[in-house]
């Protein structure tokens, strides 16, 4: 079993890039969330 | 027909501004001769080892140059306000492509025909007996490198930080230009010359492609 | 939120057993050994990428025609997912590479064809972000993305046409034919995983920028005011 090591090196990279990607969507999703309630209340408050 | 003469109009208004002034053409030539000049410092310019590495070097030189000289192509008419005076004088926005990517390999042709000779001598290639089929090689190469130049000069002067983003717009899309132009001037700078017909035939397509898609979707490009 | 749940778990198994498939299922390869099973992550992602990059083209071109906004967020979606991809092509080729080849990188032609790939996909994405006013930005680089996506076929025939004049190292061809049929059905389940990995993310990022659009649309209310 010569270069397991790498085999499951490249396997975890693979994975983590991938979780990597969908985590800071899901963390730029929340950020705009919260800029959205910020404006809605800044636009209520303006009426 | 109209589309033709339309162009040639604008087309001699381009020429007449640059000849008026000529910043554009010396500021160029001196760029490519600095970039040359700074080259030569980078490894051992024999005659051997120019024929490795001078075609490379002398088409990268073409390239940043080229990226740097079409920026005020599409930005001009910005500043001044005169594109969509330019827009409305013209049926088919297609001729106003057509006058401005003539005029840029107009101006990339002859700078690097100027370059030819001040880089055989310091690099020490033989290029008079080859000179013609060089030349075809440079006006086919600076074709490639004008059209999808000229289009991507009016998309960055859209952008902020307009004059790194055409180099990055424009450098990667330009690696088949680049490899087809090196290897056609690479055979004809070797001790036994030869043109090399595939590469001149891909270069002629890469042309043909991207002035094409310049064709179909240039209306595009000239929204505001 | 829930339902999003779900189908990561369902992608997650999907994925668990594509993994088992790859390492125990499928026989290890005679000439290369067990490093052979990085390909079925490395050739299915480089596939993956290239879908991604289609969706980005029709998407842009959709938008040139239409102008419709939802193209927009397509386009850059589909843009920045394939990158993703591309990110784990040119991670696992080089682990692949080392102890084969005996270096990291070599120039070759698909090797190449990849990198260029992922450099104009970079320069579109950075493009946008270049552009203020919504309506420009996803005209621009929806003609830009166009033009990208037409060089890929030039670029790689270029390379490829480059290489075969030049001395390369010997390359063993990807998954052609004579495939054995246990490995193969391993690399259609791992690209039939990927391609569902692709379909999360990229309703993930479209969900993104649909917001970001309509933050966009509530700051310029804001500011009217």
């Amino acid at each position: 079993m010569k270069n397991l090591d790498s085999v499951l090196a490249a396997y975890l990279a693979g994975w983590a890039i991938f979780f990597v990607y969908y985590i800071s969507i899901s963390q730029r999703m929340s950020t705009l969330r919260e800029e959205v309630e910020r404006l809605k209340a800044l636009l209520t408050k303006g009426k | 027909m109209a589309l033709f003469s339309n162009a040639a109009v604008l087309l001699g208004k381009e020429l007449r501004t640059e000849y008026r002034s000529r910043e554009l053409l010396t500021t160029t030539v001196v760029f490519i001769l600095v970039v040359v000049v700074l080259f030569s410092f980078t490894f051992d310019p024999s005659a051997g080892e120019s024929r490795r590495f001078g075609p490379g070097l002398l088409w990268l030189s073409f390239l940043f140059a080229a990226s740097l000289m079409l920026q005020p192509c599409f930005l001009r008419e910005q500043n001044n306000d005169t594109l969509s005076a330019l827009r409305l004088s013209v049926r088919d926005p297609f001729a106003i492509f057509l006058a401005k990517l003539s005029a840029n390999t107009l101006f990339l042709l002859l700078t690097e025909v100027l370059m030819l000779p001040i880089f055989a001598v310091l690099y020490n290639v033989h290029i008079l007996a080859v000179f013609p089929q060089l030349v075809l090689v440079l006006f086919l190469g600076s074709l490639g490198v004008a059209i999808p130049g000229t289009a991507f000069s009016a998309i960055s002067a859209q952008a902020r930080m307009r004059e790194l983003m055409l180099p990055l717009l424009l450098l990667p899309l330009l690696t088949p230009v680049l490899l087809a132009s090196t290897e056609a001037t690479g055979g004809l700078l070797e001790e036994h010359p030869g043109l090399r017909v595939d590469w001149l035939g891909f270069l002629a397509g890469f042309d043909v492609v991207f002035l094409t898609a310049l064709w179909l979707f240039g209306e595009y490009l000239l929204e505001e | 939120m829930l339902k999003s749940t779900v189908k990561a778990i369902g992608l997650f198994v999907l994925i668990a057993i594509t993994a088992y498939l790859a390492f125990y299922y499928a026989p290890i390869e005679k000439s290369m050994g067990v490093i052979q099973k990085i390909f079925y992550l490395h050739v299915s992602s480089a596939l993956t990428s290239f879908l991604a990059f289609g969706i980005c083209f029709y998407a842009n071109l959709r938008y040139v025609f239409t102008r419709q906004q939802k193209a927009d967020w397509l386009g850059v979606s589909a843009a920045e997912v394939g990158l993703a991809f591309i990110v784990v092509v040119l991670i696992t080729g080089p682990i692949w590479a080392k102890p084969v080849w005996g270096i990291w990188w070599t120039w070759d032609a698909r090797l190449t064809l990849t990198f260029v790939l992922g450099l104009l996909y970079i320069s579109y994405l950075l493009l946008r972000s270049m552009i203020e006013e919504p309506e420009k930005r996803a005209l621009f680089s929806a003609l830009f993305g166009i033009f990208a996506f037409l060089d890929v076929p030039l670029v790689y025939f270029s390379i490829r046409w480059w290489r075969t004049q030049h001395p390369q190292p010997v390359i063993l061809g990807g998954p052609g034919s004579g495939l054995e049929p246990r490995m193969r059905v391993s690399y259609l389940l791992m690209w039939g995983a990927l391609t569902g990995l692709l379909i999360l993310l990229l309703s993930a990022r479209y969900r993104l920028e649909a917001l970001r659009a309509s933050v966009e649309d509530l700051r310029r209310e804001a500011e009217v005011r």
